[in-house]
């Protein structure tokens, strides 16, 4: 036997089936995570030449946005009052400071008007409440031509597409539920071909539905038990094979599922997660974790994303784990239909 | 014998025997004997314990297709129950899949009047897999894939048909590890089941497996008995 | 009757070990991407840079 430690209680998990494993670790876990990301906030700073042709967005605009979507989520999923409500907010703001209240984002815009991410990044902090007009007027015209609605691109991201639609709350382009069945998850694809590929588009097919985790119930019932029953054997490999990013991704997923929480899951691994998780907060992408307490134990690109994500799978178990009455923030689910 | 899967003596007579088997299977021929062809007889120890890994399975060509087994088949795997019979101490496994030969001897091949049947073992317990995690449990019953066969009720059997989805998950996890050998164990598991959930594809998951483990004739061997079986278990 | 008690013992080890073997190390390994194989020729510079003009047809 292998020691992955994916080991369920029963493997009829249930709901209550839960050993409070996962409540054990989580708020330590949430609560180092958000503080590296705060502790390290000056490095999604965006650099001077953000918007000359020859920088690198993958390695600015990219964790900015990343930073702005996922610290946005947290701050509505966590209780007010509580430090991580608090700094998931300071974050946010830090991040809308960066792109200068939407000015750069419209600049950004202007230089590259057929591109679709200026309009990702910007429906970040749209779903949040921070607008930019400016940036909405030039964006209108550009959304509403064909080309915009026949964009090539893969399907789980023309689902990102439509929901930063729903944030800035132009009409969609599409309908929601055809794309979706397009998707890898959407065809209720055979689980034994899962694997890292699958599994990002499987995890942001979820993101981009739900609302990075704020509407549980757009997900259909059939694609709910699909991932109930299959989650558990791909959070195995995953930690087998120490990919700590894409577990925290489906750990996420896990916890944006209508309905009861998948505790025999979450109880599983979470513990796991929590000890990859190095003293000072940060998640390495893959790899064996670093023994070193020092700070710093990867490169800042090594581990931001997987330490958002860990951030933002978290906050989202907790609110999946814990009673309603238990929070104070919003309620997870019901979809309401908003002009 | 096939050197380049043969660790050991042993590992190369089972390598043989399970070849023997899966040709059987195909074929559908119940007039030879997988031992004879195998080079294997009653005075041959190695060949005896490679009868003994084996298991039931030697007969398995007969138990699938309804026939009468071969007769020297039926003194071989009767010589390895005898030879071989688990220590007080030995793994649960090594305890079932002694207990399946005795019961697969019985089923198929009463002894004639007057002639010693092998000495009675009593059914092991099988709580412990009840217990056991999806990982360890997928594992523990792809290694007792023999007793995956139609009307052979045992308490495994009972355990593994009340935790199909776990079974589902371990052959999911089986094929992400690339461990084909215990992937088509499950695979036959759930085949002969009957009840795998339906997302899961088994018919082209056991496809893929079988095309790249079947180089190990064992794989092919649980392969062949998923497909015979498919549709025949409890559904 | 069978052969020496040494080849015995060997076989006996191989089988307690065949009979309750432990799980094999799982091997992973994630497809790789592969651009699109007509934008290979343009390499990195075709992202920021127009295509080739076709002539126009008639």
């Amino acid at each position: 036997m292998t020691t992955t430690a994916t080991q369920e209680p029963s493997g009829r998990p249930g709901p209550g089936a839960g050993s409070g494993a996962a409540l054990a670790v989580l708020p330590g876990v949430l609560r180092a995570a958000l503080g590296w990301t705060d502790a390290h906030r000056a490095r999604f700073a965006l650099p001077d030449d953000v918007l000359e042709p020859h920088t690198q967005v993958n390695g600015t605009l990219k964790p900015l946005g990343e930073l702005a979507q996922l610290g946005s989520t947290i701050q509505r999923t966590t209780a007010p009052g509580t430090p991580e409500h608090e700094v998931a907010g300071d974050l946010v703001a830090y991040a809308w400071e960066q792109v200068r209240e939407g000015a750069l984002l419209l600049e950004l815009l202007r230089a590259e008007p057929f591109a679709a991410y200026p309009y990702e990044i910007y429906a970040a902090f749209a779903g949040y409440g921070l607008r930019h007009e400016g940036f909405e007027a030039l964006a209108r015209p550009l959304t509403a031509t064909r080309a915009w609605a026949h964009t090539e691109q893969h399907a789980n991201r023309q689902l990102g597409l439509v929901n930063s639609e729903r944030r800035v709350g132009t009409p969609t382009h599409t309908d929601a539920g055809a794309v979706l069945s397009r998707t890898w998850l959407g065809g209720l694809s055979e689980p034994w071909m899962f694997e890292g590929p699958s599994g990002y588009a499987l995890t942001h097919t979820v993101f981009h539905l739900t609302d990075w985790g704020r509407m549980p119930d757009r997900v259909p019932e059939k694609i709910d038990g699909y991932l109930r029953t299959w989650l558990p054997a791909w959070t195995d490999g995953c930690l087998e094979s120490g990919q700590w990013d894409l577990t925290g991704e489906l750990l996420a997923v896990a916890a944006s599922l209508p309905g009861p929480a998948p505790a025999g899951l979450l109880d599983a691994v979470w513990p796991v997660l929590a000890g990859v998780q190095h003293p000072t907060g940060c998640v390495p992408e893959t790899g064996a974790p670093a023994e070193d307490p020092a700070p710093d134990p990867y490169p800042f690109i090594d581990c931001y994303h997987s330490t958002l994500v860990t951030a933002f799978a978290a906050a989202l178990s907790l609110r999946s784990l814990r009673p309603p009455e238990q929070t104070d923030g919003p309620p997870p689910g019901r979809e309401r239909r908003t002009a | 014998m096939d050197q380049t899967h043969a660790s050991s003596p042993l590992a190369g007579a089972v390598h043989d025997l399970a070849t023997e088997v899966v040709l059987a299977l195909r074929s559908g021929d119940h007039l030879a004997t997988v031992c004879g062809a195998a080079g294997i007889d009653e005075e041959n120890r190695t060949g005896i314990a490679a009868a003994r890994v084996i298991g039931a399975d030697l007969l398995l060509p007969s138990v699938l297709y309804g026939r009468n087994p071969h007769p020297g088949d039926v003194a071989v795997l009767d010589r390895a129950v005898r030879e071989f019979p688990p220590k007080p101490d030995a793994p649960a496994a090594t305890a079932w899949s002694h207990w399946h030969m005795i019961s697969t001897l019985r089923r198929m091949a009463p002894p004639p009047p007057g002639g010693a049947a092998p000495t009675a073992y009593a059914e092991p317990d099988a709580a412990w897999l009840v217990e056991a995690p999806w990982q360890a449990f997928t594992h523990q019953l792809s290694v007792l894939a023999p007793l995956a066969v139609p009307a052979a009720p045992s308490a495994v059997q009972r355990a593994a048909a009340g935790r199909t989805v776990d079974l589902a998950r371990g052959f999911v996890r089986a094929v992400r590890r690339r461990d084909w050998l215990q992937a088509a164990g499950a695979g036959r598991w759930l085949a002969a089941l009957g009840d795998a959930p339906a997302t899961l594809g088994l018919d082209s998951g056991l496809d893929f497996v079988e095309q790249m483990g079947g180089h190990d004739p064992r794989v092919a061997l649980h392969v062949r008995a998923a497909r015979l079986m498919d549709g025949a278990g409890a559904r | 009757m069978f052969t020496t008690d040494t080849t015995a013992t060997d076989v006996e080890l191989d089988l307690d070990a065949a009979l309750n073997p432990g799980e094999v190390e799982g091997i992973y390994r994630d497809s790789r991407e592969c651009a699109y194989l007509a934008l290979l020729a343009g390499g990195g510079a075709l992202l920021l840079s127009p295509p080739t003009p076709r002539p126009k047809k008639g």
